[in-house]
């Protein structure tokens, strides 16, 4: 049930006994009209009587005052009679007048003023007339006519008032009846609307308390979800690895995740409701400054703050901690942020494990170089001491100086080596000046047992000398790197080709500022790399190289270069016509050098 | 004691380690074959009655365990000292092989091995 049937269900309940009222009260209406009609007949009645009977007065009062003057002839005693004349015909109209007669009262009315015009004319001024000349009026006949005449007028008002009494009696009657029935009527229709009301309202209370019923069990279902939820959302934060702190959005803290507990040395119940920036306070790894408080920043910028690297958090009891953070803000349903969600995550073992990895591969790297190099020098001792050999057992003298000679020319290369060998781990607090067509020639020359090993012909184009600020062993490292991945990828019969294109200071096609430097350009024609492959290049122990690779050279060289403020890109070709791969390394000449490195 | 003298067939790309080693081998009293990568080698092996094979591990191309195990399909018979400037060399190779030694440890110890590589042809 919705709202609106809920609103009409009770707007029926509230209408329905107002209209059975309103029906009430109308048929009452009726009832009690028609009963008021029947009082009304009944007063007309009753005026028809009292009327007939102030007549039948006059009428008594005008025959004993005829009777009094004709006994006595003194004409006091005939004044009641001209004072009932006088008023007798007003009466006698006042008596037809009388509302609601019927044709038999009407004739008895016309009867009765036709008789006493008679009697009047005929008889009593007669009489007086005798009697006031002087004569007897006790002549027999003439009084038994008067007397005739009088019973008549007697029997006519009689029957007026019988024929009233009667109406009236029938009238009475029909009132009794009439509020009989009114009450019979007023107690069925009682009865019934409220038994209409009743059943009504309990067909209606029904269905309302059905969808109640059922918006209490929705509700409980509801609650029931919600507490599952919930429980499944806590459990999920008590249970992961990441430190989890959510905020209200005016940035004090609600909850925290027994890792995010441990990682800030705050428990919940002491961090519950404090500012965050009080419980969560850091600064960046590099320069020691605050860092913005990440609830700020999620509100200034209203939207996910990423992974931020280089934090460290200062924990409550003084202790610091390298983290990784990230902010997210909550939003309800109209957009509006309602709290926030800070993930931190600790990443000192991260970063001791990639400084181990690191260093794991600069040795893997200086292994390798130690095996060339012990290849390198072995082979011109071998020749030199047979020469000390061959000249100890008895050389002619010319032969001896060509032995020498030989020997001397062996122990060059040596030097060679070994100066070349000198560079290589010549580790330098502070950036150097590094020719660049330099140290490429001297990582060439380290090389070149192995790419003759490999059966690769190497090309050089190195024009003119190029100084870079750099660290050079980090250099080295990346440029063997590279160089080897070459002379595998190309094989035996392939071909390398090392560059060097320099870069001016200015302004590119597009208007990208350009700074001064070189592109150390490494190139081979070997099968090229897969697509699929590609952005896995970077990543640390990939590897195509089975068993023989460590799977971080790549890795570690983009790290270094980074760490230069260079570039390092690479693009590939698998086609048969001009398959190959390309690895273009930028340097500048004087690069912002990115201690942190990633 | 008027012997034939042993034929011995030398393999390097070093080619004044080569030269050297020659010099050495026939100041001994050796005849001495020379092949600067291992195709070459097997062409000589092939013609020659070869009775020792010098032969060096890091070359272009084929390396000495290849050739070493392509020397073996062809004559399996004649010995095989197989010369490293590595210290360390793959047990797969030195399986393959009659006797190997590192380069540098001097002359006397590669005649020396040499000699005993011969020795059951001698007797």
């Amino acid at each position: 049930m919705n709202l609106s049937q809920f609103k009409s269900i009770l707007r029926q309940a509230f209408l329905l006994p107002v209209v059975a009222l309103l029906v009430t009260a109308a048929a009452l209406y009726v009832q009690i009209r028609g009963a008021n009609a029947t009082v009304d007949l009944i007063q007309e009645s009753d005026a028809r009587i009292s009327q007939a009977t102030l007549v039948a007065k006059l009428m008594a009062d005008e025959e004993s005052g005829l009777r009094g003057y004709e006994t006595t002839t003194d004409t006091r005693f005939l004044q009641p009679f001209v004072d009932a004349e006088s008023h007798m015909p007003t009466e006698l109209s006042r008596l037809e007048n009388v509302a609601g007669a019927d044709a038999e009262q009407k004739h008895y009315v016309a009867n009765l003023e036709n008789e006493y015009q008679t009697w009047r004319d005929a008889f009593a001024l007669q009489i007086i007339a005798t009697v006031k000349a002087g004569g007897l009026a006790n002549d027999l006949d003439l009084n038994l006519t008067g007397k005739a005449e009088m019973d008549r007028i007697r029997q006519d008002l009689d029957n007026i008032i019988h024929n009233a009494e009667a109406h009236r009696t029938v009238r009475i009657a029909r009132w009794h009846r009439q509020v009989h029935s009114m009450l019979v009527a007023l107690l069925v229709l009682a009865l019934g609307m409220g038994v209409l009301i009743g059943l009504f309202t309990r067909s209606r209370l029904h269905a309302v308390s059905v969808a109640y019923s059922s918006s209490l069990d929705v509700l409980g279902r509801r609650a029931e979800e919600l507490f599952q939820s919930e429980q499944q959302l806590r459990t999920t934060l008590a249970s992961i690895a990441d430190g989890v702190i959510s905020c209200n959005a005016e940035g004090r803290v609600q909850m925290m995740n027994p890792v995010a507990q441990e990682l800030t040395g705050w428990s919940q119940t002491e961090a519950h409701g404090r500012p965050l920036e009080e419980v969560f306070q850091s600064v960046s790894e590099d320069t020691r400054n605050p860092l913005e408080n990440p609830v700020a920043k999620v509100k200034r910028l209203n939207s996910v703050v990423g992974v931020t690297n280089h934090t460290v958090l200062l924990r409550k009891d003084g202790t610091e901690l390298v983290i990784a953070d990230s902010a997210a803000p909550i939003l309800d349903q109209t957009g509006n942020t309602i709290g926030i969600v800070l993930v931190l995550r600790d990443i000192t073992m991260e970063r001791k494990t990639q400084e181990a990895l690191i260093a794991h591969e600069k040795l893997a790297v200086a292994g390798r170089l130690a095996a060339t190099i012990a290849h390198e020098i072995h082979n011109p001792l071998d020749s030199v001491s047979n020469l000390l050999y061959l000249m100890r057992n008895g050389a002619s003298e010319e032969e001896s100086k060509q032995f020498m000679a030989m020997a001397e020319q062996e122990l060059a290369r040596v030097t060679q080596i070994s100066r070349a060998m000198l560079g290589l781990y010549r580790e330098s607090k502070a950036p150097v000046a590094v020719d660049l067509r330099e140290m490429l020639q001297e990582i060439l020359l380290l090389m070149e047992r192995r790419l003759t090993d490999l059966g690769v012909t190497v090309s050089t184009d190195l024009p003119t000398a190029i100084s870079v600020a750099a660290f050079p062993a980090e250099l080295r490292q990346v440029f063997t790197n590279l160089i080897t991945n070459a002379a595998e990828a190309a094989g035996s019969a392939g071909v390398v080709q090392v560059s060097i294109e320099p870069q001016a200071q200015g302004v590119d096609a597009v208007g990208q500022k350009l700074v001064s430097g070189a592109t150390v350009v490494i190139a081979d024609n070997g099968a090229g790399i897969p697509d699929e492959v590609q952005p896995h290049l970077f990543q640390p122990f990939f590897t195509t190289k089975g068993e023989q690779g460590t799977g971080l050279g790549l890795w570690v060289s983009r790290g270094i270069v980074n760490k230069h403020g260079g570039t390092i890109k690479l693009q590939s070709n698998t086609s048969a016509t001009g398959h190959g791969t390309v690895v273009s390394v930028f340097l500048a000449t004087n690069p912002t050098i990115n201690t942190g490195g990633d | 004691m008027e012997q034939e003298p042993h034929l011995v067939l030398c393999v390097d790309d070093e080619l004044v380690g080569l030269q050297v080693r020659k010099l050495l081998l026939e100041r001994a009293g050796y005849r001495v074959l020379t092949a600067t990568d291992g195709a070459a080698g097997l062409d000589i092996l092939a013609r020659e009655q070869i009775e020792a094979v010098i032969l060096d591990y890091s070359m272009p191309g084929m390396h000495g365990g290849e050739v070493a195990a392509k020397m073996r399909q062809v004559k399996p018979a004649v010995p095989i000292l197989l010369l490293s400037a590595y210290v360390g060399l793959p047990p797969e190779v030195t399986c393959l092989v009659d006797l190997y030694m590192t380069k540098g440890e001097g002359a006397p110890v590669l005649l020396t091995k040499l000699s005993t590589l011969l020795q059951p042809v001698s007797t």
